[in-house]
């Protein structure tokens, strides 16, 4: 990195405030995969095909967590809705988890030319992703299901046909917001069409992250939009951060679900 | 200077569930207004998931007592190991010896309904937090505040305004009364709290903790109501308040999407609920 390089950086980061944040965020982050891999656990053992017909225990198990209870007569229709559902997330993680890949290849994202916080997002949001793929794909195989490896294909020619047009970092923030609206607003219509507490819970979660990922893009969009890349920092001046900041990354009071992707857009 | 907390207007010491009760009638006096004026067209996407509700609602109410109680059972067993930050010990509910609902023997929300009239009472007390910031804000209480902050203050309020309209809507779809007030066993510590603040990084902090407990809230009500409206209404109010979180930690200065999966650690469980 040359002296001005790290002028630059200096400029935007306080480097040593970025590294405890980044470790506190893999403390927080391991801390939420244990508990993930306990939610994905328990539902293995409470939806898992075979086990769900003839143990009894497993869905009230289920019920005492709160969960609705699945009608006998409809489980084998639901899970295999459900194993849909969950292969359909894991392409779209799938496609995300690419598409912030390749983001992370350009100089201005991964490169010398990169914000520091915007790198770091990019790099924590990639990882977060590959988590949720993990977590839709253990979720889907626990029903019998495989796993889905694959992207989603509707989304994946956008990504194609975006990638040639990218010329800086409003372009990659900009297909980002776009991935990461259409996932939240899938998870969020997902909750509603599962049929599970656990799954329920497990989408839910997902959604709030995905939007969160969301807000934090379009507040970086607008900042770059407006030729303010320099307060894309941690710990901003939050002084000189213009008003609008402060609600341009929540724009809208319910989720929306219209551009959620079908069940089946994903399955494998 | 008498707190405010310590005795009501006509000088009476108040009651623990008095604490504050008066000031939160002035801080949600504008409930009302900003229910009205607030974004219809948001309320006219939720009108058929609140009318798919209130059937489901309707039918709830009917149904057999056994149903209701099989739903209360869960709800109040996944509620006990849910009252954490936001729903602690304080507050002064009576509970049950099992640790379940309040002393409450009249209380027309039940099953689901208790739920959604949680969420009613919690956005209340977020538009309640909000407006006492505001207010303290306008007077000067931390000093310079960004006009960022402010913003955010602001479209956040009007946000938990709407969100506590759609669950209202509900509840008035079932022919019950609405959560006008913040009844909850954590309102005066909550207010306290708010109070309590002295700067614009003291105040982000706490509503840092406010938009996690609504979020986790919900969360924990996707999974543990079984109307499906009400599953949905949780759905599309959940990701907006993570997004609050969200800027909010960013203004903050701190990492802004700690965590790959969100979780019902601060969530607010039904016990809290007084009405």
């Amino acid at each position: 990195m040359t002296g001005n390089q790290e002028d630059a950086v200096s400029d935007t980061v306080d480097d040593r405030r970025l590294r405890e944040l980044s470790d506190a965020s893999e403390d927080l982050h391991s801390d939420a995969m244990r508990g993930s891999r306990v939610a994905v656990a328990d539902l293995v053992e409470a939806a898992a095909p075979g086990r769900r017909m003839s143990r009894g225990g497993a869905a009230l198990a289920v019920g005492l967590a709160g969960a609705g209870v699945l009608a006998t007569a409809t489980r084998g229709s639901a899970a295999t809705m459900d194993v849909a559902i969950l292969q359909t997330a894991a392409s779209i993680e799938n496609l995300a988890v690419s598409t912030y890949t390749t983001a992370l290849t350009l100089p201005f994202i991964g490169g010398a030319e990169a914000n520091a916080v915007v790198k770091a997002f990019a790099m924590k949001t990639m990882a977060q992703h590959v988590d949720h793929a993990t977590a839709f794909n253990a979720a889907a195989v626990g029903l019998g299901g495989q796993a889905q490896t694959a992207l989603d294909p509707k989304y994946a020619k956008v990504v194609d046909a975006a990638i040639p047009t990218i010329k800086g970092p409003g372009d990659v923030v900009s297909l980002a917001i776009t991935l990461e609206d259409v996932a939240a607003q899938t998870y969020t219509k997902n909750v509603s069409q599962v049929g599970s507490s656990m799954l329920r819970k497990l989408f839910g979660s997902v959604a709030a992250v995905e939007a969160q990922h969301r807000a934090i893009l379009l507040a970086v969009a607008a900042l770059l939009g407006g030729g303010a890349a320099d307060l894309i920092a941690l710990p901003p001046d939050a002084a000189k951060l213009p008003k609008a900041a402060g609600g341009v990354g929540f724009p809208d009071a319910f989720y929306s679900t219209s551009m959620a992707s079908p069940s089946t857009e994903g399955a494998v | 200077m008498t707190r405010y907390d310590q005795t009501q207007p006509d000088g009476k010491p108040r009651g623990e569930m008095g604490v504050g009760d008066a000031e939160l009638r002035a801080l949600t006096k504008d409930l009302d207004a900003l229910h009205r004026d607030t974004f219809p067209t948001a309320l006219e996407q939720l009108r058929d998931t609140t009318s798919a509700t209130r059937a489901t609602i309707r039918g709830l109410a009917r149904g057999p007592a056994s149903r209701r109680g099989v739903l209360l059972r869960g709800l109040a067993a996944a509620g006990a190991g849910l009252l954490a930050a936001c729903g602690g010990s304080d507050g002064g509910g009576k509970r049950t010896a099992m640790g379940g609902t309040p002393t409450r023997v009249a209380s027309p929300y039940t099953g689901d309904l208790r739920v959604v009239a949680l969420a009613a009472a919690l956005e209340n007390l977020a538009v309640a937090a909000y407006t006492m910031a505001l207010t303290k804000a306008a007077a000067g209480d931390y000093g310079a505040v960004p006009g960022a902050v402010g913003e955010f203050a602001t479209v956040a309020r009007s946000q938990h305004a709407e969100h506590a309209k759609a669950w209202n809507g509900v509840l008035s779809g079932a022919k019950l009364p609405t959560i006008t007030g913040t009844p909850l066993t954590i309102a005066a510590s909550e207010v306290a709290k708010v109070k309590a603040t002295k700067s614009v990084p003291e105040l982000a902090a706490y509503a840092l903790g406010l938009e996690n407990a609504a979020a986790h809230t919900y969360l924990y009500a996707m999974a543990n109501v079984s109307d499906s409206g009400g599953i949905a209404t949780a759905a599309t109010i959940a990701p907006v308040e993570a997004m609050h979180a969200a800027v909010l930690a960013f203004i903050a200065g701190d990492y802004p999407v700690p965590d790959a999966f969100i979780d019902t650690s601060s969530a607010v469980g039904p016990a809290a609920l007084t009405a």
